[in-house]
């Protein structure tokens, strides 16, 4: 398929990815808000700020000393991560960005997709903070979320098994690593600046990850974090479990072919082996998870490059037919 | 729906209905059923024509003075209908009118022979910032070098008559299917007994039209449709007719000249290109041969194309055939090359390069309509009768200082057509863009994109101007 095409629906499919990720975290978030204590809520906003690697509106966050000033905060902060057209990582940008990249490639996208994807972006167009944030925000975010999975089913459904289908996949999946990865680290990094880890956040992020059942039927209600992280990263039946998702990456690789250039075709295959070899020979490592989590951040985003200069902007002159 | 305060005017022809009120013979059916519904009912049928074009996402692009703005194109729902005879007379016209066009292209860029006859002023061709001396001595396969035209047709109480003929990369046909499919889904009953004809081939047609004007020996081309990118205002067009087609949809980044063969860049590499449907204008075509500091091209293009390695429809050069100074010698055109008389009529044209034309133009300000010959958009334009006496005298300086650069064309009472405007039924101004495809065959569909000028009593249709669309229905 056209190399441009290929990109734009690889593009798609990780902006929605992220922007159903931040949707999710901002449902859990707002409903800390009914009855958590301060300091978690506080967390809570810093895990969110720091796996988007932005600054909050007013440059720092600070802990609230009371309810009123915790509520005014959150609907600030919530503002800016859901609605705020200069944030590109808010809700809305992604979505926007995810729409741009449909609408570019709508030749390439089922006519459903396209549609479901603009009746979201549509939606979200029309509303604001204020508008959702007397009633109930959790519902909100919770059919945020539920948009991009309706899409994904809508894609599922209605798309062609081929290359496009291939780069979406590959997206998406790339993209939801590095999240997994960005968020395990600033819940270890928020788990740092206090004296006792905080079995909320990591209840929370088994929520997040449709886990909650899966854990406690491996191990008990008590949520211990070394057994939280394993689950996240290594069960083979969870949807979003790092393992199934490196994996879902060398499939996808797989499945896509070479590029035009056998030496940088190798290399991209090799990085998403790699990927998945690291992750399976090495975890657990109770010493420095940080560690490895950061290196396999980092080879993420190596891999993102190479899947770049390999099928999307490579050189044209060694591709030319002789 | 009743038609007590429909505003009737007998000096303007109604599509709908006769001077005395009563409905034209082949409106019958959509009469009654007005008639019939309810305002309500009329209301929620352009809902959902409406909602579907919001859904849907089909926008056209509006540059204002900071951003794009994507817009939703305004839509009736009540169609305007085309009697079988008026199409027929319609097509006949069409076609004749595109094959002396064509046969025009291939002359001035051949051996002149309808200038050295005198036929037309051989400045007013050559002077024309549409001719391209690139393309002298270029032939084209099947001598084809419009392809695709869509030219806009008005009527009046007198008859038929061409505005104008768009040459280069004429738009609108995306809009003509997507008014069908809305109109259609709202409006099923009356749809299927009216035995309307259908418009949804045109994909395959295009396609076909593509195909029979592939390089020589190419009996399986590989077609791309070639667009500036998506901040076109045009775009949802682009990509609407590449899927029609199953054909890429490339801009100028994909595409690499080698050899003078073009390949598009794939995700398994390099690719041949045969035919190209190009939706950019001449002077962004090829940044070697054209505009250097065009972006939107593909270095070399204008070489694999010479070379007859791939072809472009339309043809570079073909604005020189619907300039609006030349247009006015399209009949007489029609007259050299195939020696009939036009089936379809010009309106009267002033070019005020002529002193004589010239006088009457700037005596006659307040009655004319009176056009910039290198715009199009309805943009650059006077419409005298609708003009302040102080924006008459500012245009005529303009017209004086470059009397070559203007036509000027009597303000014609454009037909008008029932439209639901606030839950009433209010007449319209209309015009009509068929679409004709010219490869070793002439296609055209029964339909047209049908321009509405949504403003009480304007004259302009054009939608970056308060224009919308509605659908034309010609009956079996």
């Amino acid at each position: 398929m056209l190399a441009r095409s290929a990109q734009g629906l690889y593009w798609m499919s990780r902006y929605l990815e992220r922007a159903e990720h931040l949707s999710r975290l901002l449902w859990l978030q707002t409903e800390t808000l009914v009855d958590r204590p301060l300091p978690e809520i506080h967390l809570g906003w810093r895990r969110i700020y720091d796996m988007i690697g932005r600054r909050p509106p007013s440059g720092e966050l600070v802990a609230p000393d009371s309810d009123d000033y915790a509520l005014a905060d959150a609907y600030t902060l919530a503002d800016d991560l859901t609605f705020e057209r200069s944030n590109p990582s808010s809700v809305r940008s992604c979505f926007a960005l995810g729409r741009e990249n449909g609408r570019q490639m709508r030749q390439s996208i089922s006519g459903e997709m396209w549609t479901s994807l603009n009746l979201s972006y549509l939606r979200l167009q029309q509303l604001e903070i204020q508008d959702v944030w007397g009633a109930s925000p959790e519902g909100f975010f919770a059919e945020t979320a539920a948009a991009v999975d309706r899409f994904r089913g809508v894609a599922a459904a209605t798309m062609y098994r081929d290359g496009g289908r291939h780069f979406m996949q590959l997206g998406r999946h790339i993209e939801r690593a590095q999240l997994l990865l960005g968020l395990l680290l600033s819940q270890l990094a928020a788990d740092r600046s206090i004296e006792e880890a905080s079995e909320e956040g990591w209840t929370s992020l088994l929520r997040l990850y449709h886990a909650f059942e899966a854990y406690t039927d491996r191990y008990s209600v008590e949520v211990e974090r070394e057994q939280v992280m394993d689950i996240l990263v290594t069960s083979p039946r969870l949807p979003h479990s790092l393992m199934r998702t490196l994996d879902q990456i060398v499939f996808e690789l797989d499945a896509i072919g070479p590029g035009p250039d056998a030496q940088s075709s190798e290399e991209a295959r090799g990085e998403g082996d790699g990927l998945s070899a690291l992750l399976h020979e090495t975890w657990p490592v109770r010493d420095d998870t940080e560690g490895l989590l950061r290196r396999l951040s980092e080879r993420c985003r190596t891999l993102h490059d190479l899947v770049n200069s390999c099928y999307f902007e490579y050189p044209t002159a060694p591709a030319l037919p002789r | 729906m009743d038609f007590d305060s429909y505003d009737l005017d007998p000096a303007i022809y109604d599509e709908m209905l006769l001077p005395d009120g009563t409905h034209r013979a082949h409106c019958a059916e959509i009469y009654e059923t007005l008639r019939e519904l309810s305002p309500e009912e009329i209301d929620l049928i352009q809902e959902r024509v409406t909602r579907m074009f919001s859904t849907e996402g089909i926008t056209f692009t509006v540059y204002g003075d900071d951003e794009a703005d994507e817009r939703i194109i305004p839509v009736d729902c009540v169609p305007r209908v085309v009697s079988r005879a008026d199409w027929e007379h319609l097509e006949r016209g069409l076609t004749q009118r595109l094959q002396a066009i064509n046969l025009f292209l291939g002359d001035v860029y051949g051996q002149g022979r309808i200038l050295e006859d005198g036929v037309i002023p051989v400045d007013v061709v050559r002077g024309c910032p549409q001719y391209r001396l690139e393309m002298r001595g270029v032939s084209p396969p099947s001598g084809t070098w419009v392809a695709v035209c869509g030219t806009d047709i008005v009527r009046t109480n007198d008859g038929f008559f061409v505005l104008e003929d768009n040459l280069r990369v004429p738009s609108g046909v995306s809009y003509m299917i997507a008014n069908r499919k809305a109109v259609k889904e709202s409006l099923r009953r009356l749809y299927r007994s009216s035995r309307v004809r259908g418009v949804e081939q045109y994909g395959s047609l295009l396609r076909a039209t593509l195909q029979e004007l592939a390089p020589e020996g190419c009996s399986d081309p590989a077609i791309a449709l070639l667009t500036p990118g998506v901040y076109n205002s045009a775009f949802y067009e682009h990509m609407f007719l590449a899927r029609e087609l199953g054909a890429d949809l490339v801009e100028g980044r994909d595409l690499v000249v080698d050899g003078g063969v073009v390949y598009a860049r794939t995700t398994t590499g390099l690719r041949r290109i045969d035919v190209i449907y190009r939706r950019v204008d001449d002077d962004f075509l090829d940044p070697l041969v054209f505009r250097p500091d065009s972006l939107l091209g593909v270095p070399g293009l204008m070489e694999a194309y010479r070379l007859g390695n791939v072809t472009l429809a339309n043809a570079p050069g073909t604005g020189v055939a619907d300039d609006k100074s030349v247009y006015a010698y399209v009949p007489d055109m029609i007259r050299y090359y195939l020696a009939e008389e036009p089936v379809l009529h010009n309106v009267e044209t002033y070019l005020c390069r002529r002193p004589e034309d010239l006088e009457y133009t700037l005596d006659n300000l307040d009655s004319l309509v009176v056009k910039r010959v290198g715009e199009s958009g309805g943009y650059g334009m006077l419409v005298g009768p609708h003009a302040t006496p102080e924006e008459r005298n500012e245009y005529a300086k303009g017209v004086r200082e470059d009397p070559a650069g203007f036509i000027a064309q009597p303000t014609l009472a454009l037909s008008r057509s029932p439209c639901l405007v606030d839950g009433r039924l209010e007449p319209r101004h209309v015009d009509l863009r068929p679409f004709v495809l010219q490869g070793r065959e002439t296609r055209i569909v029964p339909g047209a994109f049908c321009r509405v000028a949504l403003r009480r009593g304007s004259l302009v249709v054009n939608s970056s101007q308060g224009g919308g669309g509605k659908d034309l229905w010609v009956l079996d």
